[in-house]
């Protein structure tokens, strides 16, 4: 450990800072980790870090785009030799999804008219909002990313991040042209779920690593290696029904989940503006007169008790 | 730590710190793109400040690592405070002169730098596990911590050749 001495002696090469100075910087390096702790992040910092962000994309943009050429070459040779064993893949499939577009249809029609009878209301998406995922903010603290949309295109904190395989994250920080996207893999995701095939709940808990870990299944859940997982939409946070993964059994017996989203880089996503189902108190009915008040309303007052009613 | 040996004008070491420190920065900032979050990149801001604490020493003050640190904590999107604690704490304790003679010579040099290195980098795990209350993965740091420790002396040897000099300094 070093001394620090108060400025610096002639006969001595030796460069000694004030203790004082080291103290100040510790004691605001510590304050910051406090004050900064990614679970109870201020609302003013989180907006500072999403400005400070959203000044700098187009510093990250220019970064960005040699990177980007580099990181394509070698995967653009290996394609070349895929694409025609793809292609022919892709006929084929293709063959089948139009038979399968046609029962789609079909069921779409059926769908809605089974909606309209039970007058079901499914949750408010907006039209999706489509970015550039352009730099990856990952480290080994935080799994996160910047996404070219911010509030001038319509986002806003709390909405769902897709791209074209599934679920990645949600926007936790917006500024004007910029977000951050915090994956399903980081330490502070916690997204309800369920398997597609059996209904079965659970918590999909990120842990920093490539396979976040399905908790709070139960003790006997009904679950396969392999079941899809999609979001069940009980936290009121996500849409009900989004691809989220294939569910696996380690070897330890725990439930992890294989993210869709990790068939491809994350490069262009989707933002879903989803507003979450309010509670009554958070949005009230309006006070109308008696004279504004609709038919449904009037019926489902309870009237008022006659003379004779009240005397039997 | 040594007072400078460089006797150039002390603006254009200014400059020199200043353009070298944001490159790192913004560099560190685009690194996880290039090669993923699950991969490893050196910590070139960790070399960037012990080249110049060697070089120009003044510079590399307190406050001077706790701006760094905070704005690569920034850059990084980790919580603000984590590389800002590990390099003030890290610096503080590599700055003794009697670690290996002077902290000319690129052998001892680099010895110094990868005790730095390994400082800087627990600290700043443990820094970030405390941020987000659970341990950190740890073969992450650890990759990064071997790669910085042997970019720094081909760096450190770059420099030198451009002054042609026999040392580093």
């Amino acid at each position: 450990m070093a001394t620090y001495r108060s400025g610096r002696r002639r006969d001595d090469d030796i460069v000694r800072f004030p203790i004082v100075l080291f103290l100040v910087s510790l004691g605001l390096a510590v304050g910051a980790l406090y004050v900064d702790r990614p679970a109870e992040r201020p609302e003013a910092l989180s907006q500072f870090r999403a400005d400070a962000t959203n000044a700098l994309l187009p510093v990250f943009e220019f970064i960005d785009a040699p990177v980007r050429g580099i990181e394509n070459v070698g995967p653009w040779w290996k394609r070349q030799f895929e694409l025609a064993e793809e292609n022919r893949a892709l006929q084929v499939e293709n063959a089948e999804l139009r038979a399968w577009r046609d029962v789609a249809r079909s069921l779409q029609e059926t769908n809605a008219r089974y909606r309209d009878a039970l007058n079901l209301q499914g949750p408010t998406v907006g039209q999706r909002i489509s970015a550039w995922s352009f730099a990856d903010q990952s480290s080994d603290f935080v799994r996160s990313r910047l996404i070219g949309a911010g509030r001038a295109d319509g986002v806003a904190t709390g909405y769902p991040v897709v791209n074209v395989y599934g679920l990645i994250g949600r926007t936790v920080e917006v500024g004007q042209d910029s977000s951050r996207v915090i994956m399903l893999t980081d330490f502070n995701s916690r997204i309800s779920v369920m398997a597609d095939r059996s209904n079965a709940r659970g918590l999909l808990v990120g842990d920093n690593s490539e396979f976040p870990r399905l908790e709070y299944v139960g003790r006997d859940p009904d679950l396969r290696d392999g079941d899809r997982i999609v979001t069940s939409g009980d936290d009121n946070v996500m849409p009900r029904g989004l691809p989220v993964g294939r569910a696996r059994l380690g070897t330890d017996g725990r439930w992890s989940v294989e993210l869709f989203s990790r068939a491809a880089p994350v490069d262009l996503v989707w933002i879903w503006p989803f507003q979450p189902v309010l509670p009554p108190e958070a949005n009230p009915v309006p006070v109308t007169s008696p004279e504004e008040a609709t038919p449904a309303q009037v019926q489902s007052e309870p009237a008022p008790l006659s003379d004779d009613e009240g005397e039997g | 730590m040594r007072a400078p040996y460089e006797q150039s004008s002390p603006w254009g070491a200014l400059i020199g710190l200043l353009l070298s420190l944001i490159a790192a920065l913004l560099l560190q900032g685009a690194a996880a793109r290039l090669i993923g979050g699950a991969g490893a990149f050196p910590n070139l801001v960790l070399i960037a400040l012990f080249i110049w604490s060697i070089k120009r020493p003044f510079y590399v003050a307190p406050p001077v690592l706790l701006l760094v640190g905070l704005i690569q904590d920034l850059f990084t999107g980790g919580p603000f405070g984590v590389w800002a604690l590990s390099y003030v704490i890290a610096f503080t304790v590599a700055r003794d002169r009697e670690a290996d003679g002077g902290g000319g010579e690129l052998g001892p040099m680099a010895v110094r730098f990868a005790a730095l290195a390994a400082i800087a980098q627990l600290i700043a795990w443990a820094a970030g596990s405390a941020a987000i209350a659970a341990p950190a993965p740890f073969a992450g740091l650890i990759g990064e911590t071997i790669l910085t420790i042997v970019l720094c002396p081909l760096v450190a040897w770059a420099f030198a050749r451009r002054k042609e000099r026999s040392s580093f300094m």
